[in-house]
């Protein structure tokens, strides 16, 4: 029955990555909204099931996939290819952030099966819900397979990714096919949120309802993101094999790892189908980048700004000494700023220069506190150097199985990780539980900086240096190398570059970073525990840096005071402010900071002729598409 | 059509032996066989849709083939991938343009020169301390790599032999003074002899071009010629995919015919002028041997127009 419901959402990512080149990360967001919308009418208000199903599914869903699509998506061509994945990953937390300001978590909220009853078949109970979902499931498939290879609508929607503009000559409207794929993804996904709603037995939570739809990317990949009937029955084995390892298998291991390996398993089927998938071709797709590359710094122009900002942080330091924030000593507060803007630095090497998408730099970070609070007491450079050693190592391990992929599926594996370790690993008891890990403060070869003021001029001195560590790879020759290798992957090969073993370093390093960040996290915060790293935060502080600017060193600086002073002032609205700062910036490469006003240099740095922003042209659309054709 | 036989029995630069490759029901290359040799200018002509990129692909490794063989040098390649068939000694550019957009056309240079060093070493890395990169400047292409004006990202350091080779690559295909434009931002035609002299920046024994001369305008275009003709009197073996009839007229030899995927013709620029099947090929007869058309005017530049996206692939 699980299966069936993972079936329904995970063919709706498919369709609409089918007809639209973009995985939709909001999908699970959508039938979480439209299981509490259920809830709330069904439930609160008493609506027949039947009325309630038509308003959800055909107003609610498909006037908003339409909408989305011609207001958020439409707009990205001809944008880098992570944006697509960034303004998805927008409305997801868009989607969560109003459903929490509407259905209070703290409120139970059961949704009821649609039909009740059981009868029995063989021996088994059987409940009517559940061959309600099976038939539903199979119908939905039946009727999606005739649709795109009987009719002429399903024929133009399968064209529509492959070449665009070859449809638009036979006299069909690309975009309105595009349209049609995010209406059919939308009611599917709100289909499989009112289908799955009952099965969540203490009641639907905003987050296990939108992450619910991971178990469905695992079988979107094993049809490789195009396959319709492969996607079906993988789906539906997910959810057989799920059922058997916690029918079967759960009950013969240790009691306190149950929930582990239960929130696990999706990650475990993801890795699964990412292995077993055939390596796709390299492809020339004739790709152009049409945006003024950033200014990198000069070396000396680095070390001079490097070190006024250090002199400014002295000031600083001097003056808020003892201040308060909310409760909070305004100097952890802006050493909290430092250590995120770490994490930062290592999404400007990892997605800004190479262009790979990590989604989980924050589970990093919390491996790297936990191994820091582990090691030699938790105040030591023992710890730091533990924490950036496993982390590096972690990334490494999952950035593997994707090399041969492409860059889309890292972002997924990612996603997946940082799901499992946030809902699976740190809750353990035996890892954060729920009290957390204390961290002391750094001591260096017998220099205590436990004082406030040692503590934040610490952690700011090593923002300053893995900044300028950042901006001297940039200009060095492996730099250039990722620069190149997120240009042109066809021509890194070709000119005898390994592309798997640099895109596997590149991301080690940058999850060594984000492992370095997260101990200095820790000793700021002196406790951290699992809601510091949780995935949604993470998805949010990436958001935040791309707003500002994922290509440059002061973008990672200000998504770090933005996400700070935000979840001060307003923790419960900082992913709408996420999520509406993506959707503004559309597919604007250079982020806020691409803006030639807001453009800031040492005042004697000759200005160039332009700023970083995209030059809008149709062949980032090309190359979109070009990536797309290459699922094949 | 037998493929023409090695010059003087050496070793082949390139030997494509009995290659197939199927896309779904479509056949878009059959059984083709073809060796280049060092030191010449090999053509490779045919209509839109023939399969010439796909060849291209076959032997630079982007695509493997269904059936056949690919030999490099003796080696056999087939199913080799991309990087490493390079470091044998294989370049190439593509039809549609491949360059490191974000780079500066000297940075796009650099990238080829530097293909073979190990940035991991220690003698790199410690490069990225600024105050260490004087002192670890030295010999060999990849060193020598120092900051330029602040608005430059890295740059070269003049008169290191990186710098000078960069510099000379560039001058040879016409791109003298303009190292420092973003690549992105050139003509379509300034950016392929970009795509060129990356190629070349990796020292390669054998060298694929599609159509480089695309874009160019004449008196570019002869200067192409003569500096293809150059490599090859180097000893460099050269496979050139080119529209410009002319051009391959004037520096190739031997030359293929490409149609639907099958080899029809290979010999010389001579023979292929005369050969009844590239007649029927290029001017449509259907059935050359019972009416022997006159020659085809290749001395007139011949245009096909962009390829129509998708076929090759």
């Amino acid at each position: 029955m699980l299966g069936a419901g993972y079936a329904i959402a995970a063919t709706g990512l498919v369709v609409t990555y089918t007809t639209s080149g973009v995985f939709n990360f909001a999908q699970g967001a959508v039938g979480m909204v439209a299981a509490f919308c259920y809830w709330e009418l069904v439930s609160a208000h008493n609506v027949p099931v039947l009325l309630s199903l038509l308003i959800i599914l055909v107003l609610g869903a498909s006037v908003s996939g339409a909408l989305v699509e011609r207001v958020l998506m439409r707009r990205l061509h001809g944008a880098s290819s992570e944006r697509p994945v960034m303004v998805t990953l927008g409305l997801m937390v868009i989607l969560t952030g109003v459903a929490t300001l509407v259905w209070s978590p703290t409120t139970e909220r059961q949704v009821n099966n649609m039909v009740s009853g059981q009868f029995r078949l063989a021996g088994i109970n059987i409940q009517y819900q559940e061959v309600l979902i099976i038939g539903v499931a199979l119908a939905v498939a039946i009727a999606l397979r005739a649709l795109f290879y009987s009719t002429r609508t399903g024929y133009a929607l399968r064209a529509v990714v492959d070449d665009p503009e070859l449809l638009a000559m036979s006299g069909v409207s690309p975009n309105r096919m595009s349209q049609y794929g995010w209406i059919l993804g939308f009611m599917m996904a709100a289909l499989a949120g009112v289908l799955l709603a009952p099965t969540q037995t203490t009641g639907i939570s905003i987050e296990a309802m939108t992450l619910l739809v991971v178990n469905g990317y695992a079988a979107a990949i094993v049809g490789r993101l195009k396959n319709i009937p492969v996607t079906f029955v993988a789906a539906i084995a997910i959810g057989l094999a799920e059922n058997y390892v916690i029918n079967y298998i759960l009950p013969h291991v240790p009691q306190n790892l149950v929930p582990d390996i239960t929130y696990a398993l999706p990650m475990a089927f993801l890795f699964i189908a990412l292995v077993t998938l055939p390596s796709v071709r390299l492809r020339a797709v004739g790709r152009l980048t049409t945006m003024r590359a950033p200014r990198v710094a000069g070396g000396r122009e680095s070390l001079v700004a490097g070190a006024g900002f250090f002199v400014v942080a002295i000031v600083v330091a001097l003056v808020f000494n003892g201040t308060e924030v909310k409760g909070t000593t305004f100097l952890d507060l802006a050493g909290l700023v430092m250590t995120l803007g770490i994490a930062g630095l290592s999404l400007v090497l990892l997605t800004g220069y190479s262009g790979q998408v990590s989604l989980c730099q924050f589970s990093f970070m919390g491996i790297g506190a936990f191994v820091m609070g582990k090691i030699a007491g938790g105040g030591s450079v023992l710890g730091l150097l533990a924490a950036l050693g496993v982390c590096a190592g972690a990334g490494a391990l999952i950035a593997l199985p994707t090399i041969r992929l492409r860059d889309l599926y890292l972002a997924l594996a990612t996603f997946a990780f940082a799901d499992a370790v946030a809902t699976g690993f740190f809750p353990d008891s035996h890892i954060y539980g729920s009290g957390g890990v204390s961290i002391g403060r750094i001591d260096i070869f017998g220099i205590d900086f436990a004082g406030d003021i040692a503590e934040f001029l610490l952690v700011t001195a090593l923002f300053v240096l893995a900044a300028l560590l950042v901006l001297a790879i940039r200009r060095s020759l492996f730099g250039r190398r990722l620069v190149a290798l997120n240009d042109s992957p066809a021509a890194y090969a070709t000119v005898g570059l390994n592309i798997g073993f640099t895109k596997v370093a590149v991301f080690a390093i940058a999850a060594g970073m984000a492992g370095l960040a997260g101990a200095l996290y820790g000793t700021v915060q002196g406790v951290v525990g699992t809601t510091d790293f949780d995935i949604f935060p993470g998805i949010v502080f990436v958001l935040f840096i791309t707003i500002w600017s994922i290509r440059t060193v002061s973008g990672a600086f200000l998504a770090a005071v933005t996400y700070v002073v935000l979840n001060q002032l307003w923790p419960n609205g900082v992913g709408l402010f996420a999520g509406v700062g993506i959707i503004l910036i559309g597919r604007a490469a250079g982020g806020l900071l691409g803006i030639g006003a807001l453009q800031f240099r040492l005042p004697w740095v000759r200005r160039p002729a332009g700023v970083d922003e995209m030059v809008g042209s149709p062949v980032g659309m090309a190359a979109m598409n070009g990536e797309t054709r290459a699922a094949g | 059509m037998p493929p023409a036989e090695p010059r003087g029995g050496g070793t082949s630069a390139l030997s494509v032996s009995e290659v197939a490759v199927r896309f779904g029901g479509v056949s878009a290359l059959n059984d083709v066989t073809l060796t280049v040799e060092p030191g010449t200018v090999t053509g490779l002509i045919g209509p839109n849709g023939a399969g010439k990129t796909t060849l291209f692909n076959v032997i630079s490794g982007l695509q493997v083939p269904d059936r056949g063989s690919v030999h490099l040098f003796d080696t056999e390649v087939t199913s080799m991938k991309p990087h490493r068939r390079a470091r044998l000694g294989l370049a190439r550019t593509f039809q549609r343009l491949e360059i490191f957009g974000t780079l500066s056309a000297s940075e796009n240079v650099q990238v080829g020169l530097e293909s073979t060093v190990k940035w991991w070493e220690w003698r790199h890395l410690q490069r990225v301390v600024p105050w260490k990169r004087r002192a670890a400047a030295g010999a060999g292409a990849g060193d020598g790599v120092g900051t330029a004006g602040p608005d430059r990202v890295p740059a070269l350091r003049p008169g290191s032999l990186a710098a000078s080779t960069c510099d000379r690559l560039l001058e040879g295909v016409g791109l003298a003074g303009l190292g420092g434009e973003q690549s992105a931002n050139m003509s379509t035609g300034l950016a392929r002899m970009v795509e060129l002299a990356r190629a070349l920046a990796i020292g390669p024994k054998l060298l694929l071009l599609d159509e480089p001369g695309s874009g160019l305008d004449e008196a570019e275009s002869k200067a192409l010629g003569e500096l293809l003709a150059k490599l090859a009197a180097g000893g460099m073996a050269v496979l050139l995919v080119e529209h410009d009839m002319e051009l391959v007229m004037r520096i190739c030899d031997p030359i293929y015919v490409l149609d639907f995927g099958d080899i029809i013709a290979a010999g010389t620029p001579d023979s292929i002028r005369k050969d009844p099947m590239v007649q029927a090929a290029y001017l449509g007869e259907a059935e050359p041997e019972a009416n022997p058309a006159p020659e085809v005017d290749f001395s007139r530049p011949m245009t096909f127009g962009p390829e129509v996206e998708g076929l090759d692939r």
